[in-house]
């Protein structure tokens, strides 16, 4: 049987410096982190994304030649994670850090680096993640936006759901079909940069259950997409798509999204808590310990130029578990009141209330729980 | 060296340790057999100072221990050679000695001492972490769940031991990596049958449920065998206390869920005992109650990080690789 394998990883000395850069920056722009909240998509600030881009903190990891900084995996985890557990403000241009970048490095033209990297690196450039339709969900090959081939380019019409900040951002990377299935459902797709304030393009808002109006239906209405912002070669969009799995699945942002629950729960049980009450926070603390050891594996393997797609499904299994058992085991064990606690319950509840509202959403986006236990059991050779 | 030494003893392990050995330890008859081939290799002294093997090694080496429930009490017949340390006699190859707990300073009826019928000489460690020897004159047998002999043991001539390290979080380390090689056990045990047991014409593996559930272990079991590391590195720290705790949490928890979805996927042959996989799973429960259960080192970690406050609970999680 393939036992599977996370290996410990030591961060470099110089991601520990920079863990002081950022916390420094973050006490600097404490302004801007009024309502501090760990979820990654929690927060779209474009001022903020600039600071960051300014710090050289967006596509820290990419070429100098397109404004990056060359540095390592481990010091993007660095930052990445320190801005998450300080809960600022980071939606604007996490997609286009994380994912859309990437996959123009790994795939793109000389040209749509040239064009589309530097933007990003400033903070001045916003992605966001075309793969939903209304038919489409956890069948992502069932997509059927379709891109016609017209003079100089595609002409694209289809729709797009749950669109994660469509409305705020620039551009969508969009998984469409370019050519008929013809027997292979995975062949005939493509990824496309779509602008999205190009003519045809109609975003409309969808309110979540929150009361936030995050995600979005877009819809393409022969939509005009040029040659050039084809990604990759034509048809070859299948196995584009799964590639970008390492890294969408794996990251802090996997299980820290009700971080700030618990730093409210510590402030609230306070420093001589009852024994119940600090067996919780000793709870939540073993298994965030754990986790970011694993989440800290998976990088250590993207750094070293292995596609650990099995190993990053089992992080965000467990993670996404994780982020909705934490405000679970916090609010079982929080006490009723306590006097003289300075806003402490206030802040808890409320934090709290916020974060559940959130939850469901945690074992859904970027694959669902059943979607991840199914490839967790491919890796073991169950099917 | 590490990794030479687990070899070493996963060869004497799997000739030893089979079903009918396992059931024999059970009903009270002490594996000499293995336990002589141990010292013939001299695992016996592999703790002591001067041995050459790291601390480290030792706990490699139990979780080879727990990946096949070997039946007999290693990491406290070791552990109590350590603490035992120079004192003559002790490094003879066919001495059993192990630890227990003294419920209060000096008094001399020790609890749940591993094997205490077969041991020459015991050490007794206290809930404060103070570490005495003592002669046994007195034992009243009695087990675990996992049917392993925990005995309550009179003693005479007790005197303290120096002992420079925390011996109740090295004892819980010992649970937590013996718990990782029983768990990486089940989870195999789990897949194994799941590929070779047929129903409805075709492997249960092929059921989608089935498929969830060891996806569940798998994703457990490697959390569980991550903290055991973690907690591994730390020996020597100032955190180790801290991250025993965390590796026993977490551990624990896992033993829950893991036990509870295999059984269910071994259907009623996982609940006879002529099948092997109650071995593994009744010690994950007992281990996981034995050296302090979750609840305990979770209120001791969680009581450091509420003094450390609020603000300071991400700069400790943090520092940590
Ligand atoms: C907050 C949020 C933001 C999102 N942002 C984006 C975005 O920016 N871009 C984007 O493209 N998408 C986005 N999504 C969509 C997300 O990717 C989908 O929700 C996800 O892929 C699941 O699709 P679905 O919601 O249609 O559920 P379905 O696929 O219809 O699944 C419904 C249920 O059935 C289960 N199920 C489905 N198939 C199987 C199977 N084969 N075996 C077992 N169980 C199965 C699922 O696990 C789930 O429990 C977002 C979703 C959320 C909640």
């Amino acid at each position: 049987m393939p036992m599977l394998q996370f290996d410990p990883v030591q961060l470099p000395k110089a991601a520990e410096a920079l863990r002081h850069e950022v916390r420094d920056f973050l006490a600097t722009n404490s302004d801007r982190i009024s309502a501090p909240n760990s979820d990654f998509s929690s927060g779209h600030d474009a001022d903020f994304s600039a600071r960051l881009g300014e710090r050289g903190w967006i596509g820290m990891t990419w070429p100098k030649a397109y404004g990056g900084a060359e540095r390592s995996f481990f010091e993007r985890y660095v930052v990445t994670e320190e801005l998450l557990a300080a809960g600022a403000p980071v939606s604007a241009h996490w997609i286009a850090d994380r994912q859309s970048g990437p996959l123009l490095l790994s795939a793109g033209s000389e040209e749509q680096r040239a064009r589309y990297l530097p933007a990003i690196i400033r903070g001045a450039s916003f992605f966001s993640i075309g793969m939903s339709e209304p038919g489409t969900g956890s069948d992502l090959a069932s997509v059927r936006t379709v891109a016609k081939p017209v003079a100089g380019g595609w002409r694209v019409s289809g729709t797009k759901l749950w669109t994660t900040d469509a409305h705020r951002n620039h551009y969508m990377i969009a998984l469409v079909r370019t050519a008929p299935a013809d027997g292979n459902r995975h062949g005939g797709l493509s990824q496309l940069i779509i602008d999205l304030a190009a003519p045809g393009v109609t975003i409309r808002p969808i309110r979540n259950m929150a009361g936030g109006e995050d995600f979005n239906e877009v819809v393409f209405d022969d939509v005009f997409v040029a040659d050039a912002d084809v990604v990759g070669e034509p048809g070859n969009g299948w196995s584009q798509v799964t590639s970008e799995l390492g890294y969408e699945r794996s990251g802090p942002e996997r299980f820290l999204s009700a971080f700030r629950v618990y730093v409210e729960f510590v402030r609230l049980v306070g420093a001589d808590p009852e024994r119940s009450e600090a067996a919780a926070v000793g709870r939540i603390a073993a298994h965030l310990m754990t986790l970011r050891r694993m989440s800290m594996s998976v990088a250590g393997m993207l750094e070293n130029g292995k596609t650990p797609n099995v190993e990053a499904a089992l992080v965000k299994e467990l993670g996404n578990n994780f982020e909705k058992l934490l405000p679970e085991i916090a609010r079982a064990a929080a006490p009723l009141s306590r006097s003289g606690d300075g806003g402490a319950q206030a802040r808890f509840r409320q934090t709290y209330a916020e974060t559940l509202l959130l939850s469901p959403s945690f074992t859904l986006r970027g694959g669902t729980r059943e979607i991840l236990r199914g490839v967790i059991a491919r890796g073991l050779g169950l099917r | 060296m590490e990794q030479m030494l687990a070899d070493a003893a996963e060869r004497i392990f799997r000739d030893q340790c089979t079903k009918p050995a396992l059931d024999a330890a059970e009903s009270g008859q002490f594996p000499a057999r293995l336990w002589q081939l141990l010292c013939e290799n001299g695992f016996q002294l592999m703790a002591l100072p001067d041995s050459g093997a790291e601390l480290a090694d030792l706990f490699a080496v139990l979780r080879v221990a727990g990946r096949f429930a070997a039946p007999l009490p290693l990491a406290e017949a070791l552990l109590a050679n350590r603490w035992l340390g120079g004192e003559g006699g002790d490094r003879t190859a066919d001495a059993l000695n192990t630890v227990a707990l003294v419920a209060q300073d000096g008094n001399p009826q020790w609890l749940d001492a591993p094997w205490g019928r077969a041991a020459r000489r015991i050490v007794g460690v206290a809930d404060d972490g103070a570490v005495f020897a003592g002669k046994p004159v007195a034992v009243r047998e009695a087990f675990n769940l996992a049917g392993e002999p925990r005995d309550q043991v009179e003693v005479r001539d007790v005197r303290p031991l120096p002992c420079a390290e925390p011996p109740l979080a090295l004892l819980a380390l010992a649970r937590v990596a013996q718990s990782a090689g029983a768990l990486e056990r089940v989870l195999e045990l789990g897949i194994g049958y799941a590929q070779e047991r047929e129903q409805f014409g075709r492997p249960i593996a092929r059921f989608q449920a089935v498929q969830h559930m060891l996806a569940m272990v798998a994703a457990e079991v490697a959390a569980a065998g991550r903290a055991s590391d973690a907690a591994v590195a730390a020996i020597g720290s100032d955190r180790f206390a801290l991250e025993v705790a965390a590796a026993k949490s977490r551990v624990g928890e896992a033993v829950g869920l893991v036990a509870e979805a295999v059984h269910q996927v071994h259907g009623a042959m996982g609940f006879t005992h002529e099948h092997q996989l109650h071995h593994f799973t009744r010690r994950l429960w007992a281990w996981r109650d034995e050296c302090g259960s979750e609840a305990h080192w979770q209120a001791l970690l969680g009581r450091r990080l509420c003094a450390l406050g609020a603000d300071q609970v991400w700069d400790f999680l943090a520092t940590s690789s």
